[in-house]
């Protein structure tokens, strides 16, 4: 018993831990690879090309044969048959060789975008998903939803009118509300405006604005414009984005005579000795944490100053109707305040 | 009502609901709790004489300052568990003198005199009322002094301040400051440290906190930790330092734990727990004089008398097993050495042997009479002289003497390494067991709680020992 080489014994640990890994490493492992390639089947493949024609037409684009292949991650042969197909039950149909919805096209395109962005609200109320993923699990699961279940979800969320990029909700008859508002990137200096949505494609864009922290629902103010980059305020804080960035962000314009609350500011900038009052809570807070924070008094017209800082500076206890209640950094700067 | 107007109704509604668009709920919520703090503060008047926790914030500004903070904190912490460790020794060896060295010759004659049968004696007083004893002896002291001091630190409101001092790092691994709490609480007992998880309202760190609160050495492992790190820690460096030795290996395990108790935490967030809700909010409640009896009472009641009850019931049927696996015999083997033979060899590429493996399943219900099993199946199994019959759970006075009997059963170096680390990184017991599942109702989370830090305990122990023998 006692002649085995350890070596041997570790080598084999580590080959079948590291195959271990391989197969059930988080979304590239092998195994859930596999298992999603069984699940890929025809409807998916139909669904995709009707939702990015469904978008391609909302954007005045228009889509070949060829830019399809290039969009969709699915074989180029399976694609072609799949169109083909889809000619015949008349979902799309040839305009020469560019491709367009046709009526029932359209509503089977729309039920799939109010799977979507219902799946991402529901994400976003309901489980601590973090915001990066949203978009990716919608994605999978806009498949997977019956007409039925689709219409349950959304009697449990209240019927929402827009998903929590601000991208508007279709009803189960197909209406949906209108998005007014322009491109970040084309503002001018001076311009005063609230974000209404945030796009979540491409991937590498979102990510910056999401590090960026800046919060759907926040009031701006444009400074800088140019092709270098655009400079904005919003709560209190500066905010420097590149224009390809900021063509992402859609901010509806305040006319002059619209109410407009001046020095809105968050309170993580709140500063020792400072007293404030409480405006708000951002639309980025959610579900359980937002009612939370509501149950514990942060409502609009409190008054509110720091009671005590943590050796590292966060968290930090706010003093709220007599109460010492400490909050991390990122809750904070989802509180809105004005400072008297 | 026809039905032409109900669809008027709904259409309606519908239409309504567009107009008046999707900040509406928000915007009755906050007029609501605007509406209800005017008219709070249209009627409570406030005495403005007193200002607000004057002494209050000098403790505050103390306790959480920079400098102050942490020492405090671990002093604290540091006391309350020399305290406990220390102090539960007397009464911990007047109970084992008293139940174990008075009562248990007591009824085993007695059972003579009336003319049980052997097994009937055997099973019941050496098996079930040994082990029950045990436990007693055991658990009772430690959390008899441990649960009413840290009670009464949490009745004057100084828990909470730790919590705030250490959220930042529970945070870096997606834990909850109050943690820090439920795993100190766990240093007295596993099984009270998942109630403690209560105070965590956020469901996913709540869960993070009760599947982590094994990796806090409880009670139970504590005299184990010491016995086994004193006969052979101690035993490698010279005499003078064998006590520093021993104790900072004791020290080490113990942080190893909190180690494995934050990266598992991490591990937990980025992986099964990502869809759990999470929020975070902590209340700074004023300080107060602690209602010193009431407390005591309190914590005797709730937490004392409760996790000893739970331990009871399941030592009992362990005590039962371990008496008859001893006992009955397959062949010309007993059960309990047949299964230590099967095992032998898995507990070689752990740096173990059988009979640790197999104390620890037949032990499953309480740390606590890990060790005594030990020693039993261990002079069983090597057939050396000493104990006290097949079966009977015993433990000896002198350390020497116990590490011998180790030591004559194939003891190395490596082999007490690796029991203290197996001994912190092995399922809960089933008290524990039993417990997560009481608060998380939850048949999934109770089997990720238990497996996961017995498969950690195979691995490390594992490398250790492959590592180990490479040099």
């Amino acid at each position: 018993m006692n002649t085995y080489n350890p070596i041997y014994a570790l080598l084999l640990f580590f080959v079948i831990s590291f195959l271990g890994y391989l197969l059930f490493r988080p979304r590239k492992g092998w195994f859930w690879l596999i298992k999603n390639n069984l699940k890929s089947n025809e409807k998916i493949v139909i669904e995709d090309v009707l939702k990015h024609l469904y978008h391609s037409e909302n954007s005045g684009k228009e889509d070949n044969v060829n830019a399809l292949t290039r969009a969709l991650k699915f074989k180029d042969s399976i694609i072609v048959d799949v169109i083909k197909k889809m000619a015949i039950n008349e979902l799309i149909q040839f305009d020469g060789d560019i491709l367009k919805l046709t009526n029932s096209g359209r509503d089977y395109a729309l039920r799939i975008v109010r799977v979507h962005r219902l799946w991402e609200k529901y994400l976003a109320e309901k489980t601590g998903y973090d915001k990066k993923e949203w978009h990716e699990m919608a994605e999978s699961k806009e498949h997977e939803l019956s007409n039925e279940e689709t219409n349950l979800l959304a009697t449990q969320l209240g019927n929402p009118i827009y998903d929590p990029h601000g991208d508007p909700i279709p009803t189960n008859t197909g209406k949906m509300a209108d998005v007014h508002g322009e491109f970040l990137s084309s503002l001018g200096v001076n311009t005063v405006g609230k974000i209404v949505h945030i796009e979540d494609e491409p991937d590498v864009i979102y990510k910056q604005i999401l590090a960026e922290n800046i919060h759907i629902g926040s009031q701006i103010r444009v400074v800088e414009n140019n092709n270098q980059r655009v400079v904005f305020y919003a709560e209190g804080e500066e905010f420097k984005l590149a224009p390809i960035v900021a063509a992402n962000i859609t901010v509806a314009v305040l006319e002059k005579d619209e109410v407009v609350e001046e020095n809105i500011v968050r309170l993580s900038n709140l500063k020792d000795g400072e007293i404030a009052h409480i405006l708000g809570i951002s639309k980025e807070s959610r579900g359980d944490n937002r009612r939370r924070l509501l149950d514990l008094g942060f409502v609009r017209g409190t008054e509110i100053c720091i009671d005590l800082m943590s050796p590292m500076k966060d968290p930090i206890a706010y003093l709220v109707k007599g109460t010492s209640i400490a909050l991390r950094r990122d809750q904070a700067s989802k509180i809105l305040i004005k400072k008297d | 009502m026809s039905k032409n107007s109900i669809e008027n109704i709904i259409a309606l509604s519908s239409d309504l609901r567009w107009k008046i668009g999707d900040d509406f709920h928000d915007g009755l919520a906050e007029g609501i709790y605007a509406d209800a703090s005017e008219i709070a503060n249209g009627s409570i008047s406030i005495d403005n004489e007193t200002p607000r926790f004057r002494l209050d914030s000098k403790i505050d500004k103390i306790v959480t300052s920079k400098t102050w903070g942490f020492p405090i904190m671990f002093l604290i912490l540091g006391v309350i568990l020399w305290l406990t460790i220390i102090g539960a020794n007397y009464p911990s060896s007047m109970l084992a003198n008293l139940l174990l060295d008075n009562i248990h010759p007591v009824l085993k004659s007695f059972a003579t005199n009336i003319g049980m049968p052997w097994w009937l004696d055997g099973f019941l007083i050496d098996g079930v009322y040994l082990a029950v004893a045990w436990v007693i002896a055991v658990m009772l002291p430690p959390m008899a002094i441990f649960f009413p001091m840290f009670t009464l630190l949490e009745d004057f409101g100084y828990l909470p301040r730790v919590a705030f001092n250490l959220d930042y790092m529970f945070k870096k691994s997606g834990a909850h400051g109050k943690q820090a709490l439920t795993m100190s609480m766990g240093f007295g007992c596993n099984a009270a440290g998942v109630v403690a998880t209560r105070i965590i309202d956020s469901p996913r760190e709540r869960l993070i906190a009760i599947i982590t609160n094994n990796f806090s050495l409880c009670n139970g492992r504590w005299p184990t930790q010491i016995l086994i790190a004193t006969i052979f820690i101690g035993a490698v460096v010279p005499a003078s330092f064998s006590a520093f030795a021993s104790l900072s290996a004791v020290i080490g395990v113990a942080i190893l734990g909190l180690f494995f108790m934050f990266f598992t935490s991490w591990a937990l967030t980025k992986t099964v727990l990502k869809g759990e809700v999470s929020t975070f909010n902590l209340e700074l409640p004023p300080y107060r004089p602690p209602r010193f009896w009431k407390t005591v009472y309190t914590s005797l009641i709730d937490r004392t008398i409760i996790v000893l009850w739970r331990a009871i019931l399941f030592a009992a049927p362990a005590g039962a097993v371990i008496w008859l696996i001893s006992n009955i015999y397959i062949g010309n083997e007993s059960v309990a050495t047949w299964t230590i033979n099967s095992l032998d060899g898995f507990g070689f590429l752990l740096g173990m042997n059988g009979v640790i493996l197999l104390a620890y399943i037949v032990a499953i219900p309480a740390n606590e009479i890990v060790i005594p099993t030990i020693l039993m199946l261990t002079v069983m199994a090597s057939g050396i002289v000493g104990g006290a019959g097949a079966g009977v759970m015993f433990e000896l006075d002198s350390v020497t003497a116990t590490g011998d009997i180790l030591r004559a059963g194939g003891w190395t170096l490596l082999t007490a390494i690796n029991l203290m680390l197996f001994s912190l990184l092995h399922n809960p017991c089933s008290t524990t067991i039993y417990t997560i599942y009481k608060e998380t109702k939850s048949a999934k989370w109770t089997t990720v709680a238990s497996i996961l830090p017995v498969i950690m305990g195979f691995v490390i122990t594992f490398l250790v020992t492959q590592i180990w023998r490479l040099f």
